[in-house]
């Protein structure tokens, strides 16, 4: 058990503040405004400039391949984290490259994997469908065979940052007779080929994703990943590192839960209404003088740290669902002008807590939605079984 | 605070933790029966398996080595207390290990003295008032019908109590040995200490009984979810094991979220109150608000799944249930817990925030 904080080489301080420098210079007051307002969470220069310099190449490789020590890893997410970077795609294109770096060809390694490590490509995940939700393997997006290649229809929602990247990791359904898990065929799409229609969709939370159609978009067997209906051993995979249930290593060097960076803007948040309280607001009064604010505040810390201290799969649930729960007592404690959100006159913590409430909804829902943790819980911790889905009976008339 | 500082996030137990974790579960099973829990209800203390678990090492292992005793972590006392809870042991361990540490921290355990030895070894039990604030007169003090010594702040100075005649236990939720302590009828009062010193001292104690009985609480609540859980996998309707219905199964994965989510908390307040106590002095308190409002929910849940059984008398679950609310209500209402914790984290914010002080 070790909680202390890192003593730092001077290699590693030179590190930090390379890290600090760049990340000053290349997320701007601008870089910002543009992402609150577009809600893309991504910025091409950004991404690209942090390319260039290398550190998403090691941030993509192991230690033992070159790139960052666990310590300089730990760093770079920190100081990620705290310049607020529009950064959360990133993990996503890497999950995807250390799949198909895995199961692809090599000349589909060799044409994908130098961009992704320069910067100037981005993977997307094809996983839900219109109909599907968060059970992956119901897909009804059709892969056909067509010569050396394969024609493609269907659609697919929350294929969140498509309109920044290249490729598209695609769950397709070549087999529509065999049982679910072997009717199943993986590809790394371009999305620079014909038939392919992107459509925006703004969140609640004010992110922005995408549908996206396919209507006889033709891609060359070379895009396949892994065997052809073979698609489920592949997603497992892909699967395992983001629902967060990969082996943590013992150093205390990585986040505690896959959802662990929502966790820490969710205590920014609180740690910002704490300040805001003790100041007096417009009405001449100061909240933390009404006890039943110090109530709500204190309760909310109480549940917030205990959401921010559980492990793997418990902590995803306990941040998501703590955030719904408290997010409102934090909102209710500032008053009104905690609905005003950030840049608004009058906004209260620069729109914190009105951010966090509406952050809440997609957080217990995308990558997987609480229920889908309850269950993973459920049977693989408590042993309790699989929930019967038998199909409802055919009604005969 | 700085929510991006570098620190290490390592929950991983040593080897001795390990083994100090398993030496008090086995002592505990072998015991502390459900059975034997139910015997001590009418006076909610179990003499025999008291000198049992003195002579184990539990109390001396408590003390810091300065004052004679083996100078136990909190970190390792939390474990110690999670199997307490888990057994729901009729034994005033939590109290009297927190009111030994601030007998030493107060220079109140002189060096071989007899009653010294029988503090540290527990042949004297010592008990304290667990209300935050310090309510003055008559008060209910969770150990109150068998402490020798009983321990109470009135927010300037630390007094010592002695009764020739012990205090009547009072019948109560949590099956505590517990009784109406009148300050003023005592034998024997002694000022122990005065002054803002003592009184963040006695705070210490305070932040100790919480952080201890908050993780009792998350090895009671295990407990009662893992009965509940095995319950679940072999009752059926209509032909599956109630476990597999989501009205179960959701609720009782709840249960485990607080297991986990709670157990995590009090070992990261217990390291810091070992390591760096002015760091971060809001998490002990912090998880005992989260326990003490959870555990109840969770025991409660426990019971429903359990459904006509669960109510019954016999059932571990009604035992767990009543002891998960009576516990944490000991030390007076949570919500002053959570308002103490809202007091240190503004005062930190603002200074943080660039507001002043």
């Amino acid at each position: 058990m070790d909680f202390s904080r890192l003593p730092l080489s001077e290699d590693d301080r030179v590190f930090r503040d390379d890290l600090r420098a760049s990340l000053r210079t290349h997320v701007t007051d601008e870089v910002i405004r543009r992402d609150r307002e577009t809600g893309e969470n991504f910025d091409e220069g950004v991404h690209e400039g942090l390319g260039a310099q290398g550190y998403l190449a090691n941030d993509y490789r192991t230690e033992f391949e070159g790139g960052f020590t666990a310590l300089h890893r730990r760093i770079w997410e920190l100081e990620v984290g705290r310049a607020h970077t529009p950064w959360f795609h990133w993990g996503t294109t890497a999950m995807i490259a250390r799949t198909v770096e895995s199961l692809a060809s090599p000349q589909l390694v060799a044409e994908v994997l130098p961009g992704v490590l320069s910067g100037k490509t981005r993977l997307c995940l094809g996983y839900t469908e219109p109909d599907g939700g968060s059970d992956v393997a119901t897909c009804k997006t059709r892969a056909v065979r067509d010569g050396d290649g394969w024609l493609i229809n269907g659609s697919k929602m929350f294929t969140s940052n498509a309109h920044n990247s290249q490729y598209v990791f695609l769950v397709t359904n070549s087999n529509p007779e065999a049982p679910k898990h072997k009717s199943l065929t993986m590809f790394l799409v371009p999305l620079d080929t014909p038939g392919i229609e992107i459509q925006g969709i703004r969140t609640v939370d004010g992110d922005r994703t995408n549908i996206v159609f396919y209507s006889d978009a033709r891609v060359d067997d070379r895009y396949r990943v892994g065997e052809v209906d073979g698609g489920w051993t592949v997603l497992r995979e892909a699967l395992k590192s983001e629902h967060g249930t990969l082996e943590r290593s013992a150093d205390g060097l990585q986040n505690l839960s896959s959802m662990f960076h929502h966790g820490t803007v969710m205590a920014e948040a609180v740690d910002t209404v704490a300040a805001a309280v003790t100041t007096v607001r417009l009405d001449g009064r100061r909240p933390l003088d009404d006890e039943a604010v110090q109530y709500r505040l204190g309760r909310s810390v109480a549940r917030m740290e205990a959401a921010l201290s559980g492990p793997g799969m418990f902590g995803r649930v306990a941040v998501a669902q703590t955030m719904r729960d408290m997010a409102p007592d934090l909102m209710d404690v500032l008053g009104t002008a905690s609905s005003l959100p950030v840049d608004t006159e009058g906004a209260i913590a620069d729109g914190a807590v009105e951010y966090l409430f509406r952050l809440a909804a997609p957080t217990g829902v995308y990558g997987g939605t609480l229920e889908v943790f309850r269950n993973m819980i459920a049977q693989q911790e408590l042993g309790l079984g699989r929930p019967n889905y038998s199909p409802p009976k055919k009604v005969t008339t | 605070m700085d929510r991006y500082e570098l620190r290490r996030l390592d929950y991983t137990l040593s080897e001795d933790h390990t083994d100090l974790q398993s030496a008090y579960r086995q002592f505990f099973k072998a015991h502390c029966s459900l059975d034997t829990a139910r015997a001590a209800e009418p006076t909610g203390f179990d003499k025999s398996l008291w000198e049992r678990l003195c002579a184990s090492g539990a109390t001396s292992m408590a003390v810091p080595e300065s004052h004679g005793g083996d100078g136990a972590t909190l970190v390792d006392l939390t474990l110690v207390a999670e199997e307490v809870g888990r057994a729901i042991a009729p034994v005033p361990w939590i109290d009297h290990v927190c009111a030994t540490r601030l007998l030493a921290r107060l220079d109140a355990l002189p060096s071989n003295e007899e009653h010294t030895l029988a503090l540290i070894g527990g042949g004297s039990i010592a008990g304290l008032d667990p209300h935050l604030g310090g309510p003055s007169g008559v008060r209910l003090i969770p150990s109150g019908s068998i402490a020798d010594d009983i321990i109470v702040c009135d927010g300037r100075d630390v007094h010592r109590l002695t009764f020739t005649t012990r205090c009547s236990w009072v019948d109560n939720l949590g099956k505590l040995p517990m009784a109406w302590v009148d300050t003023a009828a005592a034998d024997s009062r002694s000022v122990l200490a005065s002054g803002p010193e003592s009184t963040a001292s006695y705070q210490r104690a305070l932040d100790e009984w919480r952080l201890l009985t908050a993780a009792a609480l998350v090895g009671l609540v295990d407990e009662t979810l893992t009965v509940a859980a095995e319950f679940a996998k072999n009752r059926y309707t209509l032909g599956v094991p109630i476990s597999t219905l989501q009205g179960i199964s959701h609720p009782l994965a709840n249960m485990a979220i607080t297991v986990q989510s709670g157990r995590n908390l009090v070992r990261r307040a217990a390291w810091f109150l070992d390591n760096e106590p002015d760091e971060r002095p809001e998490l002990a308190t912090s998880a005992f608000v989260f326990m003490a409002e959870e555990a109840a929910k969770a025991a409660m849940m426990a019971v429903h799944v359990q459904g006509g059984l669960g109510v019954s008398v016999e059932a571990a679950a009604s035992a767990y249930l009543v002891r998960a609310r009576g516990w944490p209500l000991a030390g007076g209402d949570p919500a002053a817990s959570a308002k103490h914790v809202a007091d240190i984290v503004t005062a930190r914010e603002r200074v943080h925030h660039g507001l002043g002080a």
